[in-house]
């Protein structure tokens, strides 16, 4: 009974741990992740921009290149064109500017 | 009273308002179902659109809510005494400001991750978003005005933090070219740049440092320059202006992000130091006074006080953050509440904090009059922490250095992200019948360049009294949003509608209070041009962001009437 009691007690404490470290995660280098992951995202957009740029009338590479590349890009298509598509004004940019209160 | 009494009483309101109100109010009238696919899920691109643990979320939500407002607002508020100011943190949080970030989030999540523009497009009208756009522009500027002027014109002007705050800057350059070119480990990067940051601000206590600055500013006397602004004001500002410069034009990984990192951890440690300090001293208020007089330098109790501590109690900022960055995040519906909610309510226990800096670490109503009174809430702040943090072994003097670096680091985070929004808000706005606005550089110039009129001009109270208003403002119209929202999805809305309609009648009645007193008061009594431009600058914005509302309200009270109608449209 009581070895169960401590595992229990355990388990809580790591819980609780994990769940703190994933908070100071959130307070500190997560915002770093986050840019980075727009940086990459802005990056593979203008790939796809540039190779499939056709699926919006654009046609900027020869369709042999793109052809060649399709298997590299199919699984970005539906996230780009979302992306790309997606009305934006500048309160979509508010969650950058941290710490106004 | 005690503080110990005055945190109990802030625990007790995020106890109950949090678990009891809020949990009802999520629970029986928003039913968030965590099988249902959120945006984040749904819509999963890998930037903007992320399913993220809520913890993590927590921690990103509070950081992106809390900094300089929550600290400025209760400092400035106690000048009406200290129960006002206390009654209005807790029950602002309690009634109103948990449910705008909740009620944001969680719009923003059932709208699929629309943002306010959006939002207001949709649910308001086609001409809502545009005079949504430009109010931001004039917060903007508030907000550039009123963290500059803090900052440039009282902090800096201390001889022994300039050198302090080069130091952060300095190891945030040093951070960012740690991680980013030369690979290094995120502790060991963290733990070096951190302990030198230190040691800097340490350096800027010495005579010889505080030497330097004080021949710089021409001190003791230091002699007024320029707008009726001394030598001291004028060149902290100019050095304001130029990080807020930098942070704009630099890539953002090599200045913004890692200056922000360090000054992250600076912060987090002398709000701790100073939590364990208050915990070891326990002090009472001494003679402060509970209620002081209802009018006061900032104007009448009602509407000032509301509009004077704005986060900490309620902030619109805070919509715009829940709906485009934390709402595209979320990974269940029931995280909203935790990281929405607990965010807001962990923020004015924050503010409960700021609030007994100033109103227990002097031990009386002259003690805080003495370190700078409302005129100066962050001198007020960083005299406070540094009584605290004697209490955990650390030296007064050192502790006044400290507090200062952290409130100037703070608010010059926040200042040179606004500048890089501006920069791209003008490009957007004018760049296209003006193509030099385009310019990375012109862009960035002109906006400093308003907010240097700004901040040399406008006086401190009447620039923060602005800011908060139009603040406020927001939130009630954030409010308004969510009330229409809730009415087209047939959910009871009064738990939101009535915040709404205290938020935007007090935040009116202020903005007229402040052109009133500008046009009617302050332009007659002017004796220099600054002062005129001042009293006109400030009057023409109230004004301004009056029409703006009013045109908002008229809009969205039409949107309100006909619910059912704007609904089967959408759909169609």
């Amino acid at each position: 009974m009581l070895v169960n009691d401590w595992d229990q007690v355990r388990s809580r404490l790591r819980r609780a741990l994990h769940a703190a470290g994933e908070f100071v995660y959130g307070m500190t280098t997560y915002e770093w992740v986050r840019d980075l992951r727009q940086e990459r995202g802005e990056v593979e957009h203008l790939f796809v921009l540039i190779t499939f740029g056709d699926i919006i009338g654009l046609p900027i590479l020869p369709p042999y290149y793109t052809l060649r590349l399709l298997p590299y890009v199919v699984p970005l298509i539906n996230s780009w064109k979302r992306s790309l598509l997606r009305e934006r004004d500048w309160t979509d940019l508010a969650c950058l500017i941290e710490g106004i209160g | 009273m005690n503080s110990i009494i005055v945190l109990i009483l802030g625990a007790l309101g995020l106890g109950v308002g949090y678990f009891w109100y809020a949990r009802r109010i999520d629970q029986d009238i928003v039913k968030p179902d965590p099988q249902k696919a959120t945006p984040a899920r749904m819509y999963m691109d890998g930037v903007d659109f992320t399913p993220t643990s809520r913890n993590v979320l927590f921690g990103y939500q509070f950081k992106s809510i809390a900094a300089l407002g929550p600290i400025t607002g209760p400092i400035i508020a106690v000048q009406w005494g200290w129960l006002p100011a206390l009654a209005w943190v807790i029950l602002g949080t309690f009634f109103i400001g948990w449910v705008q970030d909740y009620g944001a989030m969680i719009m923003g999540v059932r709208r699929e991750g629309d943002t306010m523009g959006a939002l207001s497009y949709k649910l308001i009208s086609p001409r809502a978003r545009n005079i949504l756009m430009i109010f931001l522009y004039f917060y903007l500027l508030l907000i550039m005005g009123a963290f500059g002027n803090a900052v440039g014109k009282v902090l800096m002007t201390n001889p022994k933090v300039p050198f302090g705050m080069l130091t952060v800057v300095l190891m945030g350059i040093l951070a960012g070219q740690m991680i980013y070119r030369w690979k290094q480990d995120v502790i060991i990067t963290t733990i070096i740049t951190v302990v030198l940051t230190f040691v800097g601000i340490w350096i800027s206590t010495l005579p010889f440092m505080s030497n330097i600055f004080s021949g710089l500013y021409g001190l003791p006397e230091s002699p007024p320059w320029f707008l009726g602004n001394t030598q001291a004001q004028v060149l902290g500002t100019l050095l304001v202006i130029i990080f807020c410069y930098l942070g704009s034009v630099l890539p953002i990984w090599s200045f913004a992000q890692p200056v922000n990192y360090v000054s992250f951890w600076i912060v987090s440690l002398g709000v701790l130091g100073g939590i364990i300090g208050l915990l070891i001293w326990r002090p009472g208020m001494g003679d402060f006074p509970a209620f002081t007089q209802f009018t006061t330098a900032s104007g009448p109790l009602w509407p000032m006080l509301f509009i004077t501590i704005a986060c900490g109690a309620v902030s619109g900022w805070h919509s715009l953050v829940s709906t485009s960055g934390t709402a595209r995040q979320l990974e269940k519906e029931t995280d909203a509440l935790p990281v929405g909610g607990g965010a807001m309510f962990m923020e004015m226990v924050f503010a409960v904090i700021a609030f007994l800096t100033a109103t227990v670490a002097f031990g009386s109503f002259q003690g805080y009059q003495d370190a700078g009174g409302a005129a100066k809430a962050l001198a007020v702040f960083s005299g406070g922490l540094a009584n605290f943090l004697n209490y955990v072994g650390i030296p007064r003097e050192f502790g006044v250095a400290y507090g200062s670096v952290f409130l100037t680091i703070m608010a010059l985070t926040i200042m040179q992200l606004c500048v890089r929004f501006m920069r791209v808000a003008s490009a957007e706005l004018v760049g296209e019948a003006l193509p030099v606005m385009k310019n990375v550089h012109v862009g960035t110039t002109v906006a400093l360049i308003l907010t240097l009129i700004f901040v040399w001009v406008i006086p401190w109270l009447t620039i923060w009294s602005a800011f908060g208003a139009s603040n406020q403002l927001m939130a009630g119209l954030a409010l308004l949003l969510i009330s229409l929202w809730l009415r087209a999805e047939g959910r009871k809305n009064e738990w939101a509608l009535y915040p709404s309609i205290f938020m935007i009648v007090t935040t009116i009645a202020a903005l007229l209070y402040l052109a009133y007193n500008n046009f009617f008061k302050a332009l007659p009594a002017a004796d220099t041009a600054q002062k005129s431009i001042a009293a006109l600058l400030v009057g023409v914005i109230a004004m301004v962001l009056v029409v703006a509302a009013v045109i908002l309200i008229a809009d969205g009270w039409k949107a309100l009437q006909k619910p059912q109608e704007k609904k089967a449209a959408e759909t169609a």
